[in-house]
């Protein structure tokens, strides 16, 4: 989120829980309340796909792993071309497209219990974000501390390359749609409510939606999203 | 402790080697199929195609997400709806046809 102008309070408010909701990260190999499997091919079972685990396959085979990499599908539906769909419970993003068709991305969700569900919209796009801590993690980590002002938009910066900010309405949902610099989290539930996906694809995605376009969030076992 | 001789050795032995490769029997899943979710929910597909019959079933004008979804058979979903008070079950095959959008079952 912008840091360029003097923010009123309510604004100060609604960009720091921003911040956190888009940026909090917990430490690897911190244990999560799961929600998606791997196969283990040693001893043929499934077992949780956590933090540890999707690091794990993500050094050894240097991507995520196939379903969650970017490709056309088929999709039925009423909705317009250039909607997109997010369902939560399966970590993918869908991109309408025409003839019944849709461009299927994998992305990072909520944690348990951050989840949301609802209908926004993009009311805003930017690229290379800047990113700006809250008080209570400046308080708490150097790291953060240090970007008390504001991260610059890089490689590092935890929004990643690109950023479309989700709206009810004409009000800042505080929820977004952004890249990351931890592409082995696709297929995890780990954030604090926004979507993330690969720097990769989120580049590619912003360069197709326009803002204004309608976002269905999916989300089973989530709260409605009533507002900040 | 019943000590199986002959015929009934053999059968017994047969049986449990059935039964083993049976019970053991998991094809490894496909290279695009490495993860799952932990609890299956329909695609999301055919709960928007759900939403739209239960809206136009239930004559509400607002857009309607799903509560809840699940496999009830090989090729069919059920997906769960909050309306007005009402849980609304809209099933759905695997095709994208709804099959039945009535009450769930309390």
């Amino acid at each position: 989120m912008s840091a360029a102008s003097s923010p009123k309070p309510r604004r100060f408010l609604t960009a720091a829980i921003a911040a956190l909701a888009c940026a909090v990260a917990l430490a690897p190999g911190q244990a999560f309340a799961t929600q998606s499997q791997v196969f283990d091919p040693k001893s043929r079972t499934w077992v949780s796909y956590d933090r540890t685990k999707a690091y794990q396959y993500y050094k050894a085979h240097g991507k995520v792993p196939d379903q969650y990499q970017r490709r056309v599908v088929s999709f039925r539906t009423a909705e317009e071309p250039g909607t997109i769909i997010i369902d939560g419970n399966q970590h993918f993003l869908y991109l309408v497209q025409p003839g019944q068709t849709a461009i299927r991305y994998g992305i990072g969700v909520g944690r348990e219990g951050f989840g949301w569900a609802g209908i926004v919209r993009i009311g805003r796009t930017a690229e290379w974000p800047i990113w700006t801590p809250p008080a209570e993690m400046v308080a708490r980590d150097p790291n953060a501390a240090k970007w008390v002002n504001g991260q610059p938009g890089g490689p590092d910066n935890p929004l990643g390359a690109r950023a479309l900010y989700l709206y009810e309405g004409d009000r800042d949902t505080i929820y977004r749609i952004h890249g990351t610099p931890e592409p082995w989290t696709m297929g995890l539930s780990v954030s604090s409510g926004c979507i993330r996906m690969v720097n990769d694809d989120i580049i590619d995605l912003h360069s197709r939606v326009k803002v204004g376009a309608k976002v269905i969030v999916l989300m089973q076992g989530a709260a409605l999203y009533k507002g900040v | 402790m019943t000590i199986l001789t002959g015929c009934g050795a053999k059968t017994a032995i047969l049986g449990a080697l059935l039964f083993g490769a049976a019970g053991c029997a998991t094809s490894d899943p496909t290279p695009d199929n490495m993860v799952r979710p932990a609890v299956e929910t329909a695609p999301a597909d055919l709960q928007l195609l759900c939403a739209s019959a239960v809206q136009q079933a239930t004559g509400t004008s607002r857009e309607t997400l799903p509560a809840s979804s699940q496999r009830v058979s090989a090729n069919a979903y059920q997906v769960n709806f909050e309306v007005g008070g009402t849980v609304m079950a809209c099933t759905v095959d695997t095709a994208g046809n709804v099959l039945s959008v009535q009450p769930a079952a309390t």
